[in-house]
């Protein structure tokens, strides 16, 4: 085993790394901005508007995020009408078929997610806000919406976690991500366990940064399901006058 | 809650009722594509507000599916009252709360809120909604709810529960709101749990938080549906406490309620409902020494 190839070829996988953040940044980004009004519409949405929502959250989940990023940089390019479209220069480049691929993958995901957390909401929160005099849409700002987010942050962290492990798939249309970085190194010095077990810690690294982020917002946002102050709770002393 | 079509085939556009003592103007209604008459008073703030009666309702018609839950009720509150609503579960109690601020929309009648009437028409299924979506928001923020399962925004802490209605639906300013806040808190006797959630109160602080969350919009009437029921038996004195409190402040009450005690002592005025109907109505103490009927007399009984 010889480590000093990736030490002596350390800035291929910075770039990989760099490459990676931004993508998967990037697509969660887009992918919850556009999951948000997505959820609220699904949930909400009169049957017209919820339809085309299902539709597009069937597809994204029923389909490998492999085959859709190839439909999307393989398959468009097949038809001369989306050549000749402005929108080809787009299309055209890797990074963004990835980067939409990706967005619209995990805000399918998002949607499903968020669209479970605000079902969820205690029926009687929704009453009160309802009796007080609030509006639908400032119902959903100030209680659905703070309190499905509460809900749907453990199983958001997975996803994540999801996107980021899934965009290694960026790799195979010629993006220089984190695997694309151990793919170069791989085939310069033909050592794969080297190559790929660095990518493997990189991806450790990361999971374990956004692991902890999400600690310190779930200490934030779940103050109100954590016991009070756990200096108080104290072990209560054995009754000493009991008998048999 | 008021057969606007009668007037369809009147090309008026502005008409008097006498009924009511208001002006009508003439509006389009954009989803049946008709025209109807409505009282001027409802765009004009405050004009009928001069109303003894902080809350009426007149021949209130409920029904879910085939089931007539309540079948013509009349009540009027007067300011300053305390009204209990008795009666076995199934009697329509709750419904007829949920009725005066519009959580249940009523199949026939009329609600009267400070004097102002609620809208309703008919949407295209048939079926009654609102007619005005923001004077019912106006009128629900006039009448504070206290819920019997507290209902208080888990994720919230207490002061935030408190401030939430005033601050974001009357659009009160948040310091103002923040110091009445907490002078209710202290007056429902949890002024040592502002910033504590919820869950990490005993039932009976709930409720008392959801009392002070009603008070703090200062609303025109509370409307308490059991507050006490979902209690620890321990834990109902320190809530009925506080409502005979406000009752001596002379606030304007609603209460559902099995306390018999705190109808007998507390209220002013004690009401009976029956399959949908009130068949006793008077001051407590007129009800429940001189009852007028049967069916009363055995309720009391049972209870007591």
């Amino acid at each position: 085993m010889d480590f000093s190839i990736i030490t002596g070829n350390i800035d291929v996988y910075l770039e990989g790394l760099k490459n990676t953040l931004i993508l998967v940044s990037l697509s969660l980004i887009a992918g919850l901005a556009m999951a948000i009004p997505l959820a609220v519409l699904r949930v909400i949405g009169n049957p017209f508007i919820q339809w085309p929502i299902r539709a597009f959250v069937y597809f994204f989940r029923g389909t490998p995020l492999l085959v859709q990023m190839f439909l999307v940089y393989y398959g468009f390019g097949q038809f001369d009408a989306m050549k000749d479209s402005f929108l080809w220069p787009l299309f055209k480049e890797a990074y963004f078929c990835a980067l939409l691929t990706f967005s619209l993958n995990t805000c399918a995901y998002t949607v499903e997610i968020l669209r479970g957390s605000i079902v969820a909401t205690p029926h009687g929160e929704v009453e009160a806000a309802t009796a007080a005099g609030m509006s639908r849409l400032l119902m959903l700002r100030r209680i659905i919406l703070p309190s499905a987010f509460r809900r749907a942050l453990p199983a958001y962290s997975n996803e994540i976690i999801f996107m980021l492990h899934g965009s290694a798939l960026a790799s195979v249309i010629t993006i220089v991500d984190i695997t694309g970085a151990a793919r170069i190194i791989n085939s310069r010095f033909y050592s794969p366990y080297e190559a790929f077990i660095t990518a493997a810690l990189f991806y450790m690294a990361i999971t374990f940064t956004i692991v902890f982020f999400i600690r310190l917002l779930e200490k934030k946002w779940h103050a109100h399901l954590q016991p009070a102050d756990q200096s108080v709770i104290t072990i209560e002393a054995p009754h000493e006058n009991i008998t048999g | 809650m008021y057969n606007y079509s009668r007037y369809n085939n009147t090309f008026r556009l502005f008409g008097f009722d006498f009924n009511r003592n208001c002006l009508l103007y003439q509006r389009r209604d954009p989803w049946v594509k008709q025209y109807y008459f409505l009282p001027f008073s409802i765009d004009v703030k405050g004009f009928m507000n001069t109303s003894q009666h902080a809350i009426s309702v007149e021949q209130l018609h409920k029904s879910f599916g085939d089931n007539q839950v309540l079948k013509g009720i009349n009540l009027t509150a007067d300011r300053g009252e305390v009204i209990s609503v008795l009666g076995s579960s199934g009697s329509g109690k709750s419904t007829l709360l949920r009725c005066m601020n519009l959580l249940e929309i009523p199949n026939s009648g009329i609600v009267r809120v400070a004097g102002e009437e609620v809208l309703i028409k008919k949407n295209r299924k048939g079926e009654n909604q609102p007619a005005d979506m923001k004077q019912v928001e106006r009128i629900r923020s006039k009448l504070a709810m206290v819920f019997q399962q507290f209902n208080l925004w888990a994720h919230m802490t207490i002061l935030d529960n408190v401030m939430e209605a005033p601050v974001h639906v009357l659009r009160q300013r948040r310091a103002e709101v923040r110091e009445r806040a907490i002078h209710y808190l202290n007056k429902v006797g949890i002024g040592d749990k502002l910033n504590a959630y919820p869950i990490h109160l005993s039932g009976g602080q709930q409720q008392r938080a959801a009392i002070a969350r009603a008070l703090c919009i200062e609303p025109e009437v509370i409307l308490f549906d059991e507050p006490t029921s979902a209690l620890d038996p321990e834990l109902v004195g320190e809530v009925l406490q506080v409502m005979r409190d406000l009752a001596d402040e002379g606030r304007t009450m609603i209460v559902v309620t099995h306390e018999m005690g705190f109808a007998r002592e507390v209220s002013s005025r004690t009401i009976f409902l029956e399959q949908g109907l009130i068949i006793e109505d008077g001051t407590s103490q007129q009800v429940f020494d001189a009852p007028k009927t049967e069916r009363f007399k055995t309720f009391i009984a049972a209870m007591m």
